[in-house]
């Protein structure tokens, strides 16, 4: 199955490790993941637990307007990319969980 | 082809949060999928003619057009509404029952409450 | 016959940022005809990697990306 997860809440917040634990009990299990960081989600790109995600084939996209907006600064293996490419991940995956 | 309903539920002082709700919008049509915007709870003050350039914050308006021109549906919960006696909502944003709501709702692929 | 190269529409994104310059894009190419030329001009560098991009995707050509100042660029895309 294909999930998708967006995720719109910097990483004080429990959210942040509710992504990652999902992200990483569905990679075991052999399921597609994409994660969007959007809004405040998008301080989680510093946390190591997702450049492990993303280690672990887990696709991460940023709306780089937002981390701009947060002068966030590019990562490695994370697409800075826009809301298009959040709208490819809801046309393309089997279910899509939002935490905000 | 998806139908994917957004769902705008707090206040939208103090934060871009609404606005960015409706910057993800305008965003989702972008792959053909047909967008609908409910404005619930404190949500609905999003969609009333409020003036927030009064206080220092951007108004939704570009977003409000985006969604109008892109033949997004745009629904404020009448029951909401009618708790906060709102009355003037921004064109296009229609007043919907909970039986439509509830309709949109069941009726998506996608529900996301921002 | 009509000259291809002479067919190249133009508009001005300055000021606009994610998605308004990919959905104003994506409007424009609907008005011009498959092959013919679109040029963007964008003032935000985002959306210089992000639209040019999108567009490939949707099976458009991206036939350059000139800067044209600090913070100018033009892309120049052919409808698919």
């Amino acid at each position: 199955m294909k999930l998708g997860i967006l995720l719109t809440s910097s990483p004080e917040n429990e959210n942040t490790n509710t992504v990652i634990e999902i992200s990483r009990a569905a990679r075991e299990q052999g399921h597609a993941v994409s994660i969007f960081l959007m809004y405040d989600g998008v301080y989680n790109v510093h946390k190591k637990e997702f450049a492990q995600l993303a280690g672990n084939g887990v696709s991460i996209a940023v709306c780089a307007l937002n981390a701009e907006q947060r002068k966030i600064g590019k990562v490695d293996g994370i697409l800075f990319g826009s809301q298009y490419d959040h709208a490819c991940i809801a046309q393309g995956v089997d279910r899509l969980i939002s935490f905000g | 082809m998806k139908n994917i309903a957004v769902m705008v539920r707090n206040l939208p002082f103090n934060t871009r949060r609404n606005s960015e709700a409706l910057r993800m919008s305008v965003g989702l049509t972008l792959r053909e999928d047909k967008v609908t915007v409910i404005f619930i709870d404190d949500g609905v003050y999003s969609a009333t003619q409020a003036k927030p350039e009064l206080i220092n914050v951007q108004p939704s308006k570009r977003e409000f057009e985006a969604l109008s021109m892109l033949k997004c549906t745009l629904l404020a919960d009448k029951p909401s509404l009618e708790e906060r006696g709102i009355k003037n909502l921004v064109p296009n944003v229609k007043q919907a029952g909970r039986d439509e709501i509830v309709r949109t709702i069941t009726g998506s692929d996608i529900v996301i409450p921002f | 016959m009509q000259d291809m190269v002479n067919m190249t529409t133009e508009l001005d994104l300055r000021g606009e940022v994610c998605p308004y310059t990919f959905v104003k894009t994506k409007l424009k190419l609907e008005d011009i005809e498959s092959g013919e030329e679109l040029i963007v001009t964008f003032d935000h560098a985002p959306a210089v990697e992000n639209v040019p991009r999108s567009l490939k995707n949707e099976g458009h050509k991206i036939m350059g990306i000139e800067k044209k100042g600090d913070h100018l660029w033009k892309v120049r895309i052919r409808k698919a």
